[in-house]
């Protein structure tokens, strides 16, 4: 048998954990009706809670794909959710390169999940696309008929070209931080109770 | 007779693992054929049937030696995919076992699967339906269903492949009554084709007159071999020696125990047992009238539209309540009521004159959930049980530990333990908190005899020590050995509730001699 | 009148109405044509006897946009009208998108997708992959439920406020009762024939039809017209 062949157990694993992986995101998703800062520190709290499944999710990746698969699950469930079609290429780049940086570590080095793991979080950043593609023209448009900057609203004064930089990194940072917290519990739960 | 499963001197052990390991078994099962797998929790039947439908080797390794071959196929050389339309296997679990979202599309997994024409699939499709009686059941979301009426699609989903051969892995483990007499009917629907079929089971009675052959595995080995009808004649001390649950009088029990129409025992006087715990105004409905309405409190004027009706009803305190009655009758809503899940339930609980209502019942009752996973939440059994307490308090955790025989796994991860070992880490919470009423949900579906048995056991036990035990069951055995008090429930109304004898009191020498009962109630009754 | 769209054309939907949400209108002219675009799914759910949401919809969108409209042509600053325009601007901005997620969200069968998918020849890995993300929703939303009450009866809904542990206590069971689930999922899936190497079938029968190549016809055409009105003739 072919041992790098995927197998409809790995079809099914990667389904699951972007099940869940998506439903932690729209948890904290909600939470930005709060207030739009909120939106803008998902780039914290998003790569934070879900390291837990993801790193639970690492532990039983062994094979080039299954990482890829789960950037394009997640990417065709943001075009169906109307979060627009321009992050859906950028969630599956950084799908495939946090897959080939976990291959580089044969899916066991637990360096290269760390840093595999924070660039897939880039996805993450994917969400903000269609607002700083729309800040962009909005602003613009505001300003043409003469009012004042105050205008736009603080959603686009939090993500916008300028501030999107800001966010990738901090995504990145929180998320190499998410897998050491990640690891942690993966260790304090599942191990212990010998299910990894 | 040809022999379709030939299973030649396997061994078998699971890896990073010492359960259910097979000793050189053999086991020949001709066309045709309907052969029951019997025997203790880990005695290997359900390693047996995954031999048979290949998910042994090919998805739990181990150490394995031996051959099996099923239908011509050599299984170690087969794909499993391969054997989709010569095996079929109906699971345990009906809530795990389903792929699609709606009914329809469970059916027609398995020909898409293997590529069938899609006319042939809808062939296929029509005449299951038609065969097994699921017409009402399609273009349902499988989230809205019955187990049972999910295991009945599992059905339909497995005769949709036209395996040659059926297995089923503890079929019946979460079925009510009912349920359990529909899978029997799609039991005798396959034997009339022809199918062979083999069943791993703890229940047995609804087998009767179905079996060719029963096999009775011990620790990894065919320890007896029976005829089918040779077998279902046995005495019940003869199963119970065997540690199975009983061929006969389960029956008998469930044709008393849902009777509804029989025992309409007043309220006795309850000075005789002690105090009484009351509850008053348990009203409940899922058919919330209009939102505007919803400040309402619902009364028993709501008649039409409650779940739950039952203006006031005692509980003997200190005893343990068995609660009856049919599925869907309000069983699970009437414990979600009494522990304060409900918030718009309006019940109150007067225990030793204080009144609980709302939020305070969660501090009187607790539920130990059918599935004990849910409410297990740290890293250590001890850290669960300190969880509970407002203070905490080592000693008093580590004397509940003891008292439920836990405390040499204090410091493992509750889910690293056993099923019943996960239920009595529930219940040593439930006690840190403080909780007096216990109730549980189905504690024992898909326990086999002992395991039923101490489940009994330590219900009792939390009686006698104190706490007000209320258990929801199916399991005929289960009221007979430890219940005190029986309340049917139908309708969302109590319809009958009265003092019984339990077995476990009359006979502590605990051989429950369950034979002789029978013959007491039936005498009595006459 | 029921009107059944191929998914095909639904993806399609969605896509022109990503784009447009993400062009802002600066004319009148402009505006119209997203608020007639806005109008198609809101049209598609009073079809799907949908009248609940379609008129919840369509009351706040205009609500919105008449906002909008009104603080942003009045002088005044502040800072409720500015927090209130913000809300209104987002809700006119974004709103169309989410209207026509919801309506194919909710009138499409997760069969019709996986077998939109394989008309498009995406590989059965990802079709398969996609069925379990769409079958363990609701199933995450149930053991989600019996989590919640579990916590609930002990008394640590909350944690005491600890935020860590409120995330721990909720997905640790959830995680160990999805990988149980998932395990014998898998189990009964492969016995059932999936992962193998031919080709999966699909009962499920996609055909364009008149109505399906009208809406595929309108907004390309409103899609040419907005960007050609904006970018070139401007």
């Amino acid at each position: 048998m072919d041992k790098k062949k995927l197998t409809a157990k790995d079809f099914i694993t990667v389904g699951i954990f972007t099940a869940i992986v998506f439903v932690v995101e729209f948890a904290c998703g909600i939470l930005g009706f709060i207030h739009p800062y909120i939106v803008a520190s998902y780039v914290v709290m998003i790569p934070i809670v879900a390291s837990i499944p993801m790193m639970l999710f690492y532990s039983k990746v062994d094979k080039f794909g299954m990482i890829t698969i789960m950037s394009v699950l997640i990417a065709i469930i943001m075009f169906v959710a109307g979060m627009g079609f321009l992050g859906a290429p950028l969630i599956i780049l950084a799908g495939v390169i946090a897959d080939f940086i976990a291959k580089a570590g044969d899916y066991k080095q637990f360096k290269m999940i760390a840093i595999s793991y924070a660039v897939f979080c880039l996805w993450i950043c994917a969400n903000y696309f269609p607002v700083i593609v729309t800040a962009n023209s909005y602003r613009k448009s505001l300003l043409e008929e003469g009012y004042s900057a105050e205008y736009t609203d603080s959603l686009f004064r939090a993500i916008n070209s300028k501030t999107i930089w800001v966010l990738l990194i901090l995504c990145l940072i929180f998320g190499y931080i998410g897998s050491y917290i990640g690891k942690i519990v993966v260790k304090k739960h599942f191990e212990k109770a010998g299910i990894v | 007779m040809k022999n379709i499963i030939e299973i030649k001197d396997v061994s078998f052990q699971y890896k990073g693992s010492e359960e259910g390991l097979l000793n050189n078994v053999s086991l020949n099962i001709a066309q045709g054929e309907t052969v029951l797998l019997c025997g203790a929790s880990g005695s290997g039947k359900t390693t047996i049937i995954r031999l048979i439908n290949g998910l042994i080797p090919h998805y739990y390794p181990g150490e394995y030696s031996g051959s099996v071959f099923v239908d011509g196929h050599d299984i170690k050389n087969t794909e499993l995919y391969d054997l989709a339309g010569v095996v079929g296997t109906v699971f345990q679990n009906p809530r795990s076992q389903f792929f699609s979202v709606d009914t329809d599309g469970e059916i027609v997994f398995g020909p898409e699967n293997i590529g069938l024409n899609p006319n042939e699939i809808r062939r296929r499709s029509a005449m299951v339906v038609k065969d097994m009686n699921l017409e009402k059941l399609m273009g349902r979301s499988l989230f809205d269903l019955s187990g049972g009426e999910k295991q009945k699609i599992a059905c339909g989903s497995v005769s949709a492949l036209l395996p040659n051969v059926v297995l089923l892995d503890e079929p019946s483990s979460n079925l009510d009554w009912d349920a359990i007499k529909d899978l029997k009917n799609e039991i005798v629907k396959w034997k009339s084709e022809g199918k062979t079929i083999v069943i791993s089971e703890h229940r047995l009675w609804y087998l009767k007159d179905l079996l060719n052959r029963v096999i009775y595995m011990d620790s990894g080995e065919i320890a007896g071999e029976y005829n089918g009808d040779e077998f279902f004649a046995f005495t019940d001390s003869k199963i119970r020696g065997l540690k199975l649950r009983p061929v006969k009088i389960e029956e008998k029990y469930i044709d008393k125990f849902s009777d509804i129409s029989s025992g309409q025992g007043a309220l006795r006087n309850f000075s005789d047992y002690g105090d009484s715990i009351k509850l008053k105004n348990f009203y409940f409905t899922y058919k919330r009238r209009p939102y505007i309405f919803r400040k309402k409190k619902l009364s028993a004027n709501d008649a039409d539209i409650l779940n739950l009706n039952m203006p006031e009803l005692d509980l003997p305190k200190g005893k343990v309540i068995g609660i009856i009655g049919r599925n869907g009758t309000g069983k699970s809503t009437f414990l979600r009521c009494l522990c304060g899940l409900e918030m718009d339930c309006t019940g109150e609980i007067i225990y030793r004159n204080k009144k609980y209502r709302g939020k305070d019942l969660t501090n009187l009752s607790y539920l130990v959930m059918q599935d004990v996973n849910h409410q297990l939440f740290t890293d250590s059994v001890e850290a669960e049980v300190l969880l509970s307490m407002k203070e905490k308090d080592i000693d008093k955790c580590s004397e509940i530990l003891e008292r439920l025989g836990l405390l040499e796994f204090k410091d493992k991860h509750p889910m690293a333990l056993s099923g019943g070992q996960k239920q009595r880490v529930a219940i040593a919470s439930a006690i840190a908190a403080g909780a007096k009423l216990l109730l549980f949900d189905e504690p024992t579906s898909g326990l086999d005899y002992s395991h039923m048995v101490k489940v009994a056991e330590l219900l009792k036990e939390l009686a006698v020590s104190g706490s007000t035990v209320l258990v929801s069951t199916h399991d005929p055995e289960l009221i007979e050995l430890c219940c005190d008090y029986i309340i049917r429930i139908d309708d969302g109304k109590v319809i009958s509730s009265d003092f019984r004898n339990c077995a476990m009191d009359l006979h502590t020498d605990k051989d429950y001699n369950l034979d002789n009962r029978l013959e007491e109630d039936n005498e009595n009754a006459v | 009148m029921k009107i059944k769209l191929d998914p095909r054309t639904k993806i399609y939907m969605i896509f022109v109405v990503s784009a447009i949400v993400m062009m802002s209108a600066t004319t009148p002219f402009l505006w119209g044509l997203r608020i007639l675009t806005t109008m198609v799914p809101i049209a598609l759910l009073i079809a799907e006897k949908r009248y609940a949401s379609a008129l919840r919809f369509f009351a706040l969108y205009i609500s919105a946009l008449i906002l909008t409209f009104y603080f942003l042509s009045s002088e005044s600053t502040g800072l409720i009208r500015a927090l209130l325009t913000g809300y209104c601007g987002i809700i006119a901005q974004f709103l169309p998108a989410f209207i026509t997620a919801w309506y194919v969200i909710h009138s499409t069968k997760i069969d019709e997708f996986m077998a939109a998918m394989q008309k498009m020849h995406v590989p059965d890995g990802i079709t398969i992959s996609f069925a379990v993300v769409m079958r363990f929703f609701p199933t995450i939303k149930e053991e989600y439920g019996s989590i919640r009450d579990a916590m609930k009866m002990r008394g640590i809904f909350l944690a005491g406020g600890n935020a860590a542990k409120m995330v721990e206590y909720r997905i640790i069971p959830l995680l160990f009762s999805c990988v149980n689930i998932g395990d014998e999922l898998s189990a009964a899936a492969i016995t059932r024939g999936l992962g193998g190497k031919v080709k999966r079938t699909s009962v499920v029968e996609l055909k364009l039809h008149v109505f399906d190549w009208l809406l595929i016809l309108l907004f390309s055409i409103a899609t040419v017209i907005f960007i050609l009105n904006k970018y070139i003739l401007l």
